[in-house]
This record gives structure tokens, C-alpha cells and sequence, in this order.
């Protein structure tokens, strides 16, 4: 990072920029657009394809496409501004670009949004030449369920494959053939499956590639942005919901350079569409007889709810989902701790504020010389825009080691003797991720951090991988209820369960199985009948106003995008919360006045900030290391590592266009245990356990360490401990 | 000019040995430059191709010495040495003669100029369709091996794909990579980040057969044969209607004429002389009267066209200008890359337009159209594709303007169907191959 400033004359004036800084920003920071369609920085190095850019610049000859250059001192560039050259060349430009461009922007999708559109009537001629026929190719051509290709519109700016190849590094979108006949392809034509493909709908500056959600389903005319964070995973990517006729209809990223830099997820991307799920719940239902249901009205559930709640005196567990925003789990908490003494909750994961202590945002991952991941889920399943980040890292040169077995690798690094434990120390710039189901929210790791002497390092820090979007927001908010402590009552007079992933998960219902009446908080129909005496309606994060909370600590502010079928949360907590005289404000931003004074400095509600700042770090409390990984109890066999898939869960479960990136039923090996095994890539397989037996394919990765079976949960089944892979 | 004695180098004692034998190359003195200069520092070498003024063979006509010179140095990478040997130029054949009846002098070449960069790794870049060509460098590169002369260098001959564009530097290192032939955005320019982000030296297969002369001479020798700003010999390929074709060594500076007609026996069946490419089918052409120049780098310029790649195209009346124009125009749609815009659309434009006006469908607009399409590619493109397909095109457009002209005004050709282009050029058929599918024009 050089900080030398240089002058640089761009349409008779003056600007300094730093030294290196690209010529189309060195324009922007005069005032001046250079137009451009291939050109994106965060896509690398600029390949100066589209020739957009073209600007006469002193001394050169022929006209420079400029996104290609940096600021040099003393340079002179000319834009069409002043340059008939320039001008001419860019009208060159757009003039071949609709020589072959079809020209139905009016039932287009991107018509109104298009950078080709506003280009052309900015800098482009006003009549064609063109009299021939027009290239045409079969379209639209499906690249995945959730991404269709008009190879007509297509432009060939590259900012597809450059995302595939240099960014995702999926590799799977490609141009093939030549020249004219150069088309954007898949191998074989095989959908484009990967975890970030969606991200080249954005990127296309055309209509080329567009959603299937979205396709002829609104004008940018007749839609409104909402500014929101997603609410899918620990990472909590800034987005803006696209919003028309009061639904939300497509997700675009909101480019955060701490966070996201820009990219989302395609669960992040197309899961919405499970506020509009067939079974989703929009009225009260209450049990009748053993597994009816009925519908009631707002009124009288309030009435039965406020009778669940009396009868259980006190014996009240909740189950949180780590999915509510942070004033929800305080309204619920005040509601359930201070007006009925209920002080029990669980939640999914284990939270911990020890890391707070060597916070650190995202993009810091990019910049380090040395990352460890410990833990032995894939990163791309638990948070996957840190998986990007570890991209960018590797690619700006940084070493990165994944180190398995989280426990044993955290006890290894903090002692003295360990050569990658001292290179961490010895470094400037080191991270830690912690990917893997076990420690202690992250305490573990802010043990280790400590021991590697991270505190004193502004450059070096850790990362916790959790796997609820706001369980720490969660847990903060619900411990700053109340100040008492209860002990878990030994029968459960009622369980209290909030939101879909926690009715989903089995150790609730294990729980509902002790308790005498359960009241369930839930989005779908699917996840509650049968078990809940009574269902209130759930909502989504893009229905919620509200706070989250990151895996950096990063505080994010929610928006209400869409209103919700029914009265959201924290409506009907209010309500009920009068009844047991406890006050609670039915407005997020009012609950969050309360709780900010009381765990987050007083900031007000107004100044979370659309594009929030990370708070500095703060003194943490102590944190220890695991404890010795007790040997398994004999046997033999591979550890069994199971993890919760990025794409499954009652949202994606949900939405057709994402049902093709479910993980596949198949078991993870090394080439090691595959080859010890006989086993093949792709081979039927039966994984083992006591007496559980289940058939999957089997996967032989390379970047799998010897010892362990790798599955994806909703394909594990009741496997656990050490599990045998035999040829069936 | 005149009589002056031929003076050959790269092509020296092919017509009185077998050369592609080490044991004959070595009788002739093969190979004993490359002992002498492995005892010289590397800098001395490239002072010599300095003093020599050599410049690149391949085209662009840049000068060696200076190229060698600006590779970057202390990067803690390896140093490359490149050899673009994918002669794809309509009309270029001389680089296949000197592989495959002088292999020795250029892997001489190869390792006297791997020794002057300190590169330890060369790739010669081999046109795909070169196979008999591949075969004998083989086995001499075989040869070399077994006679351990390597002193450590690996040389590996990498066989192209069939496409023209790989023989753009940084499309063949593209290509070298595994990656998709298309040519990178200069700078970085391959002397600081070439293959594998690495500092690369590139050349044509002429230029590199030629540093055994110099340093076994001297640059100052070198730089005493032809003219000035154009030192030494080049192989010419003489084709299209003469009656001798063939590549030919000449001094640079000999002329036009001494080569079609006293070297190339002229045109055949006493047919009378129309235009000549002089540079390969990239450059403008030059018609009949234009062929007092001489042939080295600044004539050609004065004339308006380019030396090229050392081409020599002859064309005879026969030869109806606007089918050429859309033969030439259909050859740079094909090769395009489809990378940068104006290429990729305007070669295909360019074809539309000829096609029309071949088949007497165009307007004089169009012909207007043409010549702005030309000029709305040249210059604006990514590389030099673009503005092979543009120059040549308007060239013939402006040169021969009447005959456009008439096809417009007599919905036809008014050759009417007598006209020729045998030898010349072959038709856009030739230079498919299936399965690539063909975006009608």
C-alpha cells in the first residue's frame, strides 16, 4: 500500500490519487464516468475485453482501454467528454456490442437496470447500420434449475467465467468455441452447481444471465429495494430484498467490503421464496383430539396462550432457534423470566463472548500471511462466505492450513513445541477459524488465540464458525433479562419453542416428548402439526425489523421487507406480556433502546447503520482450552463428522430451484481409507454403526484427512461415534 | 539494389547437407557457437544481439536485444524462454522450412539465447498442424539430448491446437498454460509476467535460428548485412501466381521486383501482375505498380503497407479483389478469439458486408459501411487480430476501389465467374474443421 499521491489530468482536471489506483476510479474521484461493462476489480486483474473504456491517453497513439491502466504522475487522459477520438470509439464499441444484440428490451428483465441500455443511450449511436441478420442460438438455455442463459443477449464481457474461474474457483462456467460462435457453457451442459453460482446473475451487465424466480416477474420501475442483512447463516451478508406488490421477489447482494465484498450465497439468494412455502401457517392453530388442528382467532390464541403459561407454574423450558433477532429473545425472555420466573432456555450451540477479545472483520482474513482452519466441517457449509475470503486470502498469497479434529489441533497449536503453533505465534497476520460442531462456542479458540499471543496483534485474530445466524445475539439478549438464576425444572409443565429450526431439530422434540404441553412458534404448517398444542404464527428475518449478531460480533440491523401474513413476534409477546404485567414494547426499536443500555453501550437503534461497523475489540473473559479428547471408547472404525449441509434446513427444503444443491447421499473418505477399503469414487457404500446401516455413494476427497467418514447430517441418520465403510 | 551476392544464414548449407542430422550439422559447425558462448557472461550475448540490431521475425519487428533486455531480473522466479513456432499466417511458411531442414541451428538458437537470460526452461510452441515438422525437431531434440547438450535446459516442443491466435505472444502462453487461447491486456508484458507470471522471453522461430550467426560473428557483422533499421537476411515465402514459389533467404533491403520476378521467375502463362501482399495476409496490399520498394522494414512503411511476417503473396489478374477482400475477411472471423468486441462483431460484419457485395447485393453505403467498420477495428482492438482483418480488407477496398464499385453497380462480379484466387487464398472451407459449429454470417 503505497500512500504516494500522484497527479493525474483527466479531462483538463486535476485530481490526485494514490499511486496504482485504477484509472476508471482516478475518473470517478473527478467527477467523471468512464463507462465500462467488463471491468470489475473485484473480479482481479482487469482484461480490458469489452474496449467500453476507450480514452485517449498523451503520448500513446492509439486509444487506450483505461480500465486496463493505473494512475502514473503526470498522465493526461482524455474521456468522450473531451475527446472526439474517445468518443467516436466508444460509440465504436457499443455499435459492435447491438450488432448482434437483440433487441427485446421491452420483455427483457434487466430493461431498466441495464448497463447496456444506459451505456447505449449515454455514449451509444442513435440508429443502427446493421442490416444482416442477427446471430441467433437456441435460448433461454437452462445453466442450472435456478439460472437460465440468453446466449443472444450475452455480451461476452467474461464477468461470469472470471467469477467462476478467479473468484469461486468452481471452474464450472466457461466460453467455448471462438469468436463470434463463443458462447458461455457449462461441461456438457451440466447444471452449474455450486454454492456461489448466482453471483453471475448480478455480475452480467445484460440480460443474459438471469434468475428463473425472477424471470418476467417485475420491472424496475414498479419494484423498491429494501436495504437488509440475510438471515440465513452466522455471516449475516448485507442485501437488498427486491421487493414488488408487497413480496419479495428476488435478493441481490449489498456490497459490505467487510463482510461479504458483494457476494452471496445462493441460499442466501433464492431461499426466500419460503415466505410463500404452501404450508406456510398465517392464522393461530390449536389441537383438537389427537393430531387435528384448528384455526383460531388471534384472540382466543392469546387466551389459550396466556393459560399454557399459567398452568405450567414456572415449569417453563424454551427452545430458541439462534435464528430470532436479538429484541425478539429479549421480549420473549422479559416475558417468560421476569413475568414467570421461566429462566430456562436452550439453544442450539453453545455461545461465548471470550472472542470478543480478538475480533477482527472478515476481509482481515484476505489480507493475512497465515490462516489455520481447525475442525473438520467444510467452511463453505457452516458460514460459506468465508470461504471466498479464504479464496482471496490464498490467492494474495497467504498459506492456509486445515488442521482436522478441532479439539486435538486447538491443544496442539497452544503448546510450546508445535512448528505451526509458532509460526502462528511468530506471525503478524495470522487467523484462526474454528469449523467444527464442538468448542464452546468459541471459547476454546479465544483460549488459543490468548496463548498465541493474538491480544497484542491488531493484524491477527479468530473466528468462531457457529451454526445459527444470531445464537450469541441470542444468548446475550435473553441473559440480560434478569439477573436470577433458576434451576431447570425437573418436569416439563411447558415447552416454549421458538421458531423452525428449533421445531425442527430432534433433541426438541426429544424435549417435547417430556413435556405436558408444548407451544410452538413456527413459519410452516410441516414442522408443527402433530406434536404443538398450540402454533402461533412464525415469521422470517425478511419480515422482522430488529438486530442480529455476526460471527465477527458485528452488530446488523434488519429491515422489514415484507409484512408479514400474520402479527409478527414481537406483537403478540407484547400482548401477552401485559397480562403478566410485564412491559414490553411491541416496536423493535423501542426493545432495543432497553437492551442497548444494557449490553450494547446505549447505541441507538437509528445508528446500527445500514452498512454496520464492527465494535473494537473489549476485554474478554478468561477462556480455557479443551479438555484432553477422551480416547474412544474402543472399537475401530472412521470418526464419524457429521454437519449440518448449507443447502437443507426448512427454508431450502422449501424451494424448488435450490433442491438440486442438496447435499448428495454420499459419505466423504480420504484417498487413504478409500484405497485401504477397496473403495472407489462413486461406489455404492454401506457406512456402519452398532447396528445402523446406511447405503450412500462414496466420495473420495482429497482434502479429507485420513480417520474420519464425512456426512452430511440429514443423510447420517442415527450414525454417530465410529462408523465402519464397507463395500455392501 | 540489384545483383548483390546472396548471403545465407538461417538457412546456410540446407541445400549442400542433410542438416536435420546432429552428426552433419555438426561437420558444418553446428553447435560450437553454443560451447563458445556457454563460457560467455549471458550480458555479453545480449550485447551482441543489441549490437546486431536483429529484430523479431514473427511480425511486429521488435527489436531482440532490447526485448532480451527488459526481462525482469532477481524475481526469485523462473526465467522463460519461448519460441513461437506457430506459423499461421495465410501465405507464412518459412518457419516449418527452417524446422524441419535446419532443427539443429534452432535449438542452437534456443540454447545459446536460454543461456544469455539465465533460463533454464524453453518451450517451443509448435502449430498444430505441423506434424511432419514436429517429427524431425523431435528427433533432434532426441539427438541433442543423447549428445548431452542440453547443460541442463529442458526443452519442450508443445504441439498448438489450430488456432491462429495462439500465435499472438500472449494468447500462445495463454495456451502454453493450459488455458484458453486468448490474448492477455499489455502490460504486464511477458518480459515482466509471462508464463506462469514469470519473466518470459518470446520469439519467432527465424529470430531464434538466427542468434547463432550473430554470436558466432558478432553483432557488428550482422548488423552490417541489409539496410538500415533492417539488419541481416529474412526468409522470404514467396506464393500465390509465380512460377517459382518457395522460401527464399534475401538480405533485407532487396526488392519487390528482384524477388517476384528474378528470384520467382514471375507470373505464370504470361498473365499479367495485379497486386502483391507483401507481409502476409495481414497487411495492405500493394498493387502492380507499387513494386519498386525495397523490402525491409522502413520501405514498406513508406508504401503504407508492412513487412509482416516476410510473406509474399503475388497476385495476378485473374483475381476478382472483393472475393479476395471476403475470403481474407471470412479467415479473421474464423480465428477471431471472440475476446475483445470489436474484432469479434466487426470480423463478422466485415463478412456480411463482402458476402453482400460479392453476390451484388450491396449499395455504395455499403462500401462506405465497409470502410468505417474497417476503421471502427483498427486500432480498438485487444491485439493485433482485429487489425489484421481490417487493414488488408480496406486496403483492397481503397486501392481497388473501382472494382468494388463495379460489383455494386453491375449486381455482380464482373469477372462472372472467371475469376480466380488458385494459390492465393484458400477458401474459408479449408480452414474448418468439424465439429466446431459455424455461425452463418
Amino acid at each position: 500500500m503505497s500512500a504516494e499521491l500522484v497527479t493525474v489530468v483527466i479531462d483538463e482536471r486535476e485530481v490526485q490519487v494514490a499511486k496504482g489506483t485504477g484509472i476508471v476510479e482516478t475518473a470517478l474521484s473527478a467527477g467523471i464516468e468512464i463507462p465500462v461493462f467488463c471491468y470489475e476489480p473485484r473480479l482481479g486483474p482487469a482484461v480490458g475485453a469489452c474496449r467500453m473504456c476507450l480514452c485517449e491517453v498523451e503520448g500513446m497513439p492509439k486509444l487506450q482501454a483505461v480500465c486496463t491502466m493505473t494512475a502514473q504522475d503526470g498522465m493526461v487522459v482524455r474521456t468522450a467528454q473531451t475527446s472526439a477520438k474517445a468518443a467516436e470509439g466508444q460509440d465504436a464499441t457499443l455499435e459492435f456490442i447491438l450488432v448482434n444484440h437483440p433487441l427485446d428490451c421491452p420483455v427483457c428483465d434487466k430493461g431498466g437496470e441495464c448497463p447496456l441500455q444506459d451505456l447505449t443511450f449515454r455514449w451509444g449511436p442513435g440508429n443502427t447500420r446493421m442490416e444482416f441478420e442477427k446471430r441467433t442460438v437456441e435460448k433461454p438455455i437452462p445453466v442450472s434449475p435456478a439460472i437460465a442463459l440468453d446466449r443472444e443477449r450475452c455480451i461476452l464481457c467474461y464477468r461470469c467465467t472470471r467469477f467462476s474461474e478467479d473468484v469461486a474457483e468452481d471452474g464450472q462456467l466457461v466460453a467455448v468455441n471462438r469468436g463470434a460462435s463463443s458462447v458461455i457453457a457449462t461441461f456438457e451442459d451440466r447444471p452449474y452447481r455450486a454454492p456461489f453460482s448466482g453471483n453471475v446473475i448480478e455480475l452480467c451487465p445484460v440480460g443474459a444471465l438471469t434468475s428463473t424466480q425472477y424471470r418476467f416477474l417485475g420491472r424496475p420501475w414498479e419494484i423498491q429495494n429494501v436495504p437488509t442483512v440475510c438471515g440465513l447463516c452466522p455471516v449475516g451478508c448485507n442485501v437488498h430484498a427486491t421487493m414488488r406488490e408487497g413480496k419479495v421477489r428476488r435478493m441481490l447482494s449489498r456490497n459490505h467490503p467487510e463482510v461479504d465484498e458483494g457476494w452471496l450465497c445462493d441460499k442466501g439468494r433464492f431461499a426466500f421464496t419460503h415466505l410463500y412455502a404452501r404450508d406456510r401457517i398465517t392464522d393461530p392453530l390449536r389441537r383438537v383430539r389427537q393430531r387435528g388442528f384448528e384455526e383460531l382467532s388471534w384472540d382466543d390464541a392469546l387466551d389459550e396462550a396466556e393459560r399454557l403459561l399459567r398452568e405450567a407454574q414456572g415449569r417453563i423450558v424454551t427452545a430458541l432457534s439462534g435464528s430470532e433477532t436479538v429484541e425478539q429473545a429479549y421480549a420473549l425472555g422479559k416475558l417468560l423470566r421476569r413475568g414467570l420466573g421461566a429462566h430456562t432456555a436452550v439453544l442450539p450451540e453453545a455461545t461465548s463472548s471470550a472472542l470478543d477479545a480478538y475480533r477482527l472483520p472478515l476481509s482481515a482474513i484476505r489480507d493475512a500471511e497465515l490462516v489455520v482452519v481447525l475442525g473438520d466441517d467444510p467452511v463453505s457449509e457452516r458460514a460459506p462466505i468465508v470461504d471466498l475470503w479464504l479464496r482471496a486470502a490464498r490467492r494474495a498469497g497467504a498459506r492456509i492450513e486445515y488442521t482436522g479434529d478441532a479439539v486435538e489441533s486447538c491443544r496442539r497449536l497452544a503448546g510450546g513445541r508445535d512448528a505451526l503453533g509458532k509460526q502462528l505465534r511468530a506471525s503478524e497476520r495470522a487467523i484462526l477459524i474454528w469449523s467444527a460442531e464442538e468448542g464452546s462456542g468459541g471459547s476454546h479458540l479465544a483460549a488459543l488465540a490468548g496463548k498465541l499471543g493474538f491480544g497484542d496483534k491488531p493484524g491477527s485474530g479468530a473466528f468462531h464458525l457457529p451454526t445459527t445466524p444470531n445464537g450469541r445475539g441470542i444468548a446475550d439478549a435473553w441473559a440480560a433479562c434478569c439477573d436470577e438464576e433458576a434451576e431447570s425444572p425437573e418436569e416439563i409443565g411447558l415447552l416454549v419453542v421458538s421458531g423452525d429450526e428449533a421445531a425442527a431439530d430432534p433433541n426438541v422434540r426429544a424435549l417435547a416428548e417430556r413435556a405436558e404441553r408444548v407451544l410452538v412458534t413456527s413459519m410452516f404448517q410441516g414442522l408443527a402439526v402433530g406434536w404443538a398444542d398450540l402454533v402461533l404464527p412464525g415469521t422470517s428475518y425478511l419480515e422482522r425489523d430488529g438486530t442480529y449478531v455476526n460471527l465477527e460480533g458485528r452488530l446488523q440491523r434488519l429491515r422489514r421487507a415484507a409484512i408479514p401474513p400474520a402479527p409478527d413476534e414481537l406483537a403478540w409477546i407484547s400482548k401477552l406480556a401485559e397480562r403478566f404485567d410485564v412491559d414490553v414494547p411491541p416496536y423493535a426499536s423501542a426493545v432495543f433502546a432497553e437492551l442497548s443500555a444494557l449490553i450494547y453501550d446505549g447505541l441507538p437503534f437509528g445508528e446500527v447503520g445500514e452498512r454496520a461497523e464492527l465494535r473494537t475489540r473489549s476485554v474478554a473473559p478468561p477462556a480455557e482450552l479443551p479438555d484432553e479428547p477422551q480416547a474412544p471408547a474402543g472399537g475401530t472404525g472412521l470418526k464419524l463428522v457429521r454437519y449440518r449441509g448449507l443447502f437443507s434446513g426448512p427454508a431450502v427444503e422449501r424451494v424448488p430451484e435450490l433442491q438440486f444443491q442438496r447435499p448428495p447421499p454420499e459419505v466423504e473418505l480420504s484417498p487413504e481409507e478409500a484405497e485401504a477399503r477397496g473403495i472407489m469414487n462413486g461406489e455404492p457404500v454401506s457406512v456402519t454403526h452398532v447396528g445402523t446401516v446406511r447405503p450412500l455413494r462414496a466420495r473420495v476427497n482429497p482434502s479429507l484427512r485420513p480417520g474420519i467418514a464425512r456426512i452430511a447430517s440429514e443423510h447420517a441418520g442415527d450414525l454417530g461415534g465410529l462408523v465402519e465403510v464397507t463395500k455392501p | 539494389m540489384g545483383s548483390r551476392e546472396r548471403v545465407q544464414i538461417v538457412l546456410a548449407g540446407a541445400d549442400e547437407h542433410d542438416l536435420t542430422k546432429l552428426a552433419e550439422f555438426r561437420k558444418a559447425g553446428g553447435y560450437k557457437t553454443l560451447a563458445n558462448a556457454r563460457k560467455l557472461e549471458p550480458q555479453a550475448i545480449v550485447d551482441e544481439l543489441l549490437a546486431s540490431g536483429l529484430r523479431g521475425r514473427g511480425g511486429a519487428g521488435f527489436p531482440m536485444g532490447r526485448k532480451a533486455s527488459f526481462l525482469a531480473k532477481d524475481t526469485g522466479k523462473p526465467v522463460y524462454l519461448v519460441v513461437n513456432a506457430d506459423e499461421s499466417e495465410p501465405g507464412d511458411f518459412k518457419d516449418r522450412e527452417i524446422m524441419f531442414r535446419v532443427p539443429h541451428r534452432l535449438l542452437e538458437g534456443c540454447l545459446i539465447t536460454a543461456h544469455a537470460i539465465d533460463s533454464k526452461h524453453v518451450f517451443i510452441y509448435l502449430r498444430g498442424e505441423y506434424s511432419h515438422e514436429f517429427e524431425v525437431l523431435r528427433s533432434a531434440l532426441d539427438e541433442v539430448r543423447e549428445a548431452g547438450l542440453l547443460g541442463g535446459v529442458t526443452v519442450v516442443i508443445h504441439r498448438g491446437a489450430g488456432a491462429y491466435i495462439c500465435g499472438e505472444e500472449t494468447a500462445l502462453l495463454e495456451s502454453l498454460e493450459g488455458k484458453r487461447g486468448q490474448p492477455r491486456s499489455k502490460p504486464p508484458f511477458p518480459a515482466v509476467q509471462g508464463l506462469y507470471a514469470s519473466p518470459t522471453l518470446i520469439n519467432n522461430v527465424e529470430t531464434i535460428a538466427t542468434v547463432p550467426a550473430i554470436v558466432e560473428r558478432g553483432g557488428d557483422w550482422y548488423a552490417s548485412l541489409g539496410v538500415e533499421n533492417s539488419a541481416g537476411t529474412r526468409v522470404f515465402s514467396l506464393s500465390g501466381n509465380v512460377v517459382n514459389g518457395g522460401n527464399y533467404e534475401l538480405e533485407l533491403g532487396a526488392s519487390l521486383y528482384e524477388l517476384i520476378y528474378r528470384i520467382g521467375g514471375g507470373i505464370p502463362d504470361g498473365r499479367k501482375l495485379k497486386a502483391v501482399i507483401p507481409g502476409g495476409s495481414s497487411v495492405p496490399v500493394l498493387t502492380a505498380g507499387e513494386i519498386q520498394y525495397p523490402l525491409d522494414f522502413d520501405s514498406m512503411a513508406e508504401a503504407g503497407t508492412m513487412l509482416g511476417s516476410g510473406a509474399v503473396i503475388v497476385i495476378d489478374d485473374r483475381c476478382c479483389m472483393v472475393q479476395l477482400g471476403l475470403r481474407v475477411a471470412q479467415f479473421y472471423q474464423h480465428e477471431s478469439c471472440g475476446k475483445c468486441t470489436p474484432c469479434r462483431e466487426g470480423t463478422r460484419w466485415m463478412v456480411q458486408i463482402l458476402r453482400a457485395i460479392d453476390e451484388g447485393r450491396a449499395n455504395h453505403r455499403d462500401l462506405d459501411l465497409l470502410l468505417d467498420v474497417c476503421d471502427r477495428i483498427l486500432g480498438k482492438c485487444l491485439c493485433p487480430l482485429g487489425d489484421a482483418a481490417a487493414m488488408p480488407v480496406a486496403s483492397y477496398v481503397t486501392k481497388f476501389a473501382d472494382e468494388y464499385r463495379q460489383h455494386v453497380d453491375e449486381g455482380g462480379c464482373p469477372f462472372g465467374g472467371e475469376s480466380s484466387l488458385d494459390g492465393v487464398f484458400a477458401p474459408v472451407d479449408q480452414h474448418t474443421h468439424a465439429p466446431v459449429a459455424e455461425v452463418p454470417a
